[in-house]
């Protein structure tokens, strides 16, 4: 006897879509006709245009993704004008850009809050909301290719991204049958890269990467609406997005 | 504390069982394998049961390992209430 397939999310939660990758997820999300409840702790213009354009799919909130009471309200909320959620994206975290020994405890604990503690406190949320309400969904992370490399001037940030494998995997298997949960781990965005590296160094990167581009929010995007929206069985996996750079 | 009488918390999960097209037989003494009830069936029965209490109700997994009847489910719950 085998289990119907998990069907695609329909009513998707996901933290910090208000700029960037978030941003472009949740616009994509409701392009497949799909709900999306999205916070983050600033609200965009972008993001506010998207809300106003799509009153009954879309609900916004300004929300401190480490606040648990808050993101609980915030769900709670979104499923009185939207119907029950069966979908997260796990989006939301903070950057790092400082060697081990020059980073603070403190700059060391806000970073595993914000990219560790808070997704997992708000998947927790979610799979409840799941289970008492529509009983299957779907669940990405986005997580990061330093999770499974070494980058200088990220300990505490990729501890945070492989730690978010570990418990997606585990979450594969004890909501077997009910959920699938993924991981999407991408490369460094060229955005990001250009932020912090000269263009020599940048022009080296891209040289050394397989497809010789760096990976920009767009790749990213169809693999994450692949897993919320396709049937495809892939269930308790990172996928990298990298363009082979990491090979 | 306003506490969820046993009989409603069978009707509750009774009504898990129906959400997957099975029927919940009227011997509390009847095995859980025999009937598909599984961990995930008792959380979401557990999370029903908190909707109606507006409390959380946790709990570690080797106290569930030790279910194996429909009773033992019921007696679970009682027990789970007695300590919020």
């Amino acid at each position: 006897m085998s289990n119907p397939p998990i069907p695609a999310a329909s009513c998707v939660v996901v933290s910090g879509g208000s700029r960037g990758l978030g941003l472009a997820i949740v616009q994509s999300i409701l392009d497949h006709g799909a709900k999306v409840a999205t916070f983050a702790r600033t609200v965009t213009p972008e993001l506010e245009a998207l809300a106003a354009a799509h009153p009954d799919r879309v609900h916004v909130a300004s929300v401190d993704a480490t606040d648990a009471k808050a993101v609980t309200a915030f769900i709670k909320e979104a499923e009185r004008k939207l119907g029950p959620v069966d979908g997260l994206v796990n989006n939301a975290a903070i950057g790092q850009d400082s060697l081990h020994v020059h980073t603070s405890p403190e700059r060391i604990a806000d970073i595993i809050n914000t990219n560790l503690t808070a997704p997992l406190v708000l998947s927790r949320t979610v799979l409840r909301r799941i289970l008492s309400g529509r009983g299957t969904g779907r669940v990405v992370f986005v997580t990061s290719i330093c999770a499974q490399r070494g980058y200088a001037g990220l300990v505490a940030y990729s501890a945070t991204k492989g730690g978010l494998d570990s418990a997606m995997r585990t979450i594969a298997r004890e909501m077997h049958g009910r959920v699938l949960a993924n991981s999407v781990a991408p490369g460094f965005f060229a955005s990001e890269m250009s932020s912090v590296l000269g263009q020599t160094q940048l022009d080296t990167i891209t040289r050394r990467t397989p497809t010789g581009r760096l990976v920009e929010p767009e790749n990213v995007v169809p693999v994450i609406d692949m897993l919320l929206f396709e049937d495809t069985n892939i269930n308790g996996q990172t996928l990298v997005i990298d363009g082979g750079g990491s090979i | 504390m306003a506490q969820i009488s046993r009989d409603q918390v069978k009707e509750m999960m009774a009504e898990v069982m129906r959400r997957q097209n099975k029927v919940l037989p009227e011997s509390e003494e009847t095995p859980l394998d025999e009937i598909g009830f599984r961990s995930l069936d008792f959380s979401e029965l557990a999370l029903r049961v908190e909707d109606e209490l507006d409390e959380e109700l946790n709990f570690d997994a080797p106290g569930l390992r030790s279910i194996r009847t429909v009773g033992d489910v019921l007696d679970f719950i009682d027990e789970l209430q007695k300590d919020l």
